[in-house]
């Protein structure tokens, strides 16, 4: 087994007398694909926040690629290597595609604002660099047509897609993708699916979080699953949607079962 | 509605590099010219044209460039700008009339002041969002008056008198009323300050400008140094009221803390939202028409400012978005419809 990018241990996340997470453990492997599931308000997004730093989690540890992210800035983790889009799509609208790339990209810029406003080489020279990079990674996620158009006129697939390919800019090691096939026809989650494997071929580690079973089952090599802020299962795809806690997490227990 | 904006930049982005220049040159040219154009329709029937060309214009559209870094490209609601405009005047002031330097050598001195004051208003305060970010803002510009109004040391409500004009050099005279040569000093400040901005924007700082004004917390979540650019938006725009106020103290040769009011942060930002926030150009044209407005009205006396409140509250109905609103436009398509 490769080892794991990401470890949560015990992590327990408060707000207030709600527990959104209690006392959840599991990891991403490197180049691994893993799907975080659960029904609604089972605190998949909480996850999400609590390893980009939206919240400090109550207690546990999260380490990422061997250090702990506790109390480190926002923008940090991304710069570390953790970039997310979101379910509810937030591209910079007045922006074009390219631009929304770009600024991700700007994350491991070395220039400035200085050296930017003198027109020094280095800024020249990584400004041209991620120019093509951008364009580079709009190509590859399939809406390269698109990037000299502004993201808020962009129709809806392609703004999904967008919010991929920005946080690819950012050079991520784990890309964290939140619902992204939210909104799709079946022919575009077939798509979503190919894209997904294609960027773990190319390099990157996935952390999925989606309603959509058969393409969670499809793509995923692992799935983890959150019930109420707890972990109620983490295996193989087959075995997770044979277990009974899961069922009963999902589709409820009949009464005179129990 | 005809899209001046878009026009504008159809005409720009459609030229080679020696029709830019030609362009350009020709822009700065015919605005160089203004101050012979006093004896056409453009003049002031009151005021002095000239002098009016000075202040408000000028001024008005140097710290309207300023302002736009912090309100239309980053989305930051200031409301104590005038401090900073302050900060550069008082620094001229003060050094002008106890020690030896000269304004070129205060105006650098004027720049870092505003910038210094901008960190130290700007670390506290843009940790605050929206609401409570103006509001702290607007305190500082009242902070600032008020110290002025009440130290010793700034000469209280009588101010400060006798404060130099800039020496002049190549034979160019720095008089009291040659309005002129301090027309032209601003306008290559002017010059400059669009220089800085337009660099600024298509690089790295201005999206993340744009990123900060868009959606902050995605910004940061992507790797964004919002906090960074957000005091940087902040030093900048200082920088540039300051060296406005620098060059005003020289001007007026009297400065006093009536000259610093709120009311003056307010225009400022009605320039900005005027003109169309975010669009250097718009922010230009808008402080030009808000500066000179009044002046051009003022035979109307009393019902001037009621004029003047009228045109902003029409305007801002037919144009919300100022008169040359932000870039809205998309490149490719209109390449696409050219072919």
């Amino acid at each position: 087994m490769s080892k794991s990018l990401i470890e949560l241990k015990n992590v327990t996340m408060k707000f207030g007398g709600v527990t959104a997470l209690s006392d959840v453990t599991f990891d991403v492997k490197e180049k691994e694909i893993l799907g975080l599931i659960g029904p609604n308000g089972a605190g998949k997004t909480t996850v999400f926040n609590v390893i980009t730093g939206v919240y400090q989690i109550t207690s546990g540890e999260i380490i990422f690629d061997g250090q702990s992210l506790a109390g480190v800035k926002r923008y940090k983790i991304t710069k570390r290597g953790v970039a997310r889009t979101f379910q509810n799509i937030r591209l910079w609208g007045d922006m074009t595609a390219l631009e929304n790339v770009m600024t991700a990209a700007d994350t491991h810029k070395k220039s400035g604002l200085v050296s930017g406003l003198f027109g020094f080489p280095i800024s020249r020279r990584e400004e041209k660099r991620d120019k093509a990079r951008a364009q580079e990674l709009l190509d590859f996620i399939g809406i390269g047509e698109y990037s000299d158009r502004l993201a808020k006129n962009l129709p809806y697939g392609v703004q999904r897609r967008l919010e991929i390919a920005r946080a690819m800019g950012a050079e991520p090691k784990l890309l964290l993708l939140d619902e992204p096939a939210a909104g799709f026809n079946p022919a575009e989650k077939v798509e979503l699916a190919a894209t997904i494997r294609k960027i773990r071929d190319a390099g990157y580690t996935v952390l999925l979080i989606e309603h959509d079973m058969s393409l969670v089952m499809k793509v995923s090599d692992r799935v983890v699953v959150l019930d109420f802020g707890q972990k109620i299962a983490d295996d193989s795809p087959r075995k997770v949607q044979d277990d009974p806690r899961v069922i009963e997490a999902y589709l409820g227990v009949p009464e005179d079962a129990s | 509605m005809f899209n001046l904006r878009d026009k504008g930049a159809e005409i720009w982005e459609n030229q080679g590099r020696v029709g830019r220049i030609v362009i350009a040159v020709g822009a700065i040219a015919i605005v160089a010219a203004l101050p012979f154009m006093g004896g056409t329709f453009l003049n002031t029937p009151i005021a002095d044209y000239e002098s009016v060309l000075v202040y408000p214009i000028a001024m008005f559209v140097l710290m309207a460039i300023g302002l736009n870094i912090v309100i239309g490209k980053s989305g930051l609601l200031d409301l104590g700008y005038v401090a900073f405009f302050a900060i550069g005047a008082y620094t001229m002031g003060l050094l002008g009339t106890k020690t030896g330097l000269n304004t070129w050598e205060i105006l650098p001195i004027g720049i870092a002041m505003a910038m210094f004051s901008g960190i130290i208003l700007g670390v506290p305060a843009l940790k605050l969002r929206g609401d409570y970010l103006a509001i702290i803002t607007l305190g500082f510009g009242e902070i600032v008056r008020i110290v002025a109004l009440n130290l010793g040391a700034l000469g209280r409500s009588e101010g400060i008198l006798g404060i130099p004009t800039p020496p002049g050099f190549f034979g160019i005279e720095y008089a009291f009323d040659s309005h002129r040569i301090y027309y032209w000093t601003l306008l290559i400040l002017i010059l400059l300050a669009i220089w800085m901005v337009r660099r600024l924007s298509a690089r790295r700082a201005g999206r993340a400008w744009e990123s900060i004004r868009q959606d902050e917390d995605a910004a940061e979540l992507l790797g964004v140094p919002t906090f960074k650019y957000k005091v940087w938006a902040f030093v900048l725009g200082a920088s540039v009221g300051g060296a406005a106020g620098v060059l005003y103290a020289s001007k007026t040769l009297f400065i006093a803390p009536d000259n610093f009011t709120l009311q003056i942060s307010i225009l400022i930002l009605a320039c900005v939202v005027f003109g169309g926030m975010g669009n250097i150009w718009g922010v230009i044209l808008g402080a030009v028409i808000l500066g000179y407005l009044p002046d051009r009205i003022r035979f109307l006396s009393e019902a001037r400012l009621l004029v003047f409140g009228l045109v902003l509250v029409i305007m801002m109905n037919l144009r919300p978005d100022g008169i040359l609103p932000r870039k809205k436009r998309e490149k490719a398509i209109v390449k696409k419809d050219a072919s």
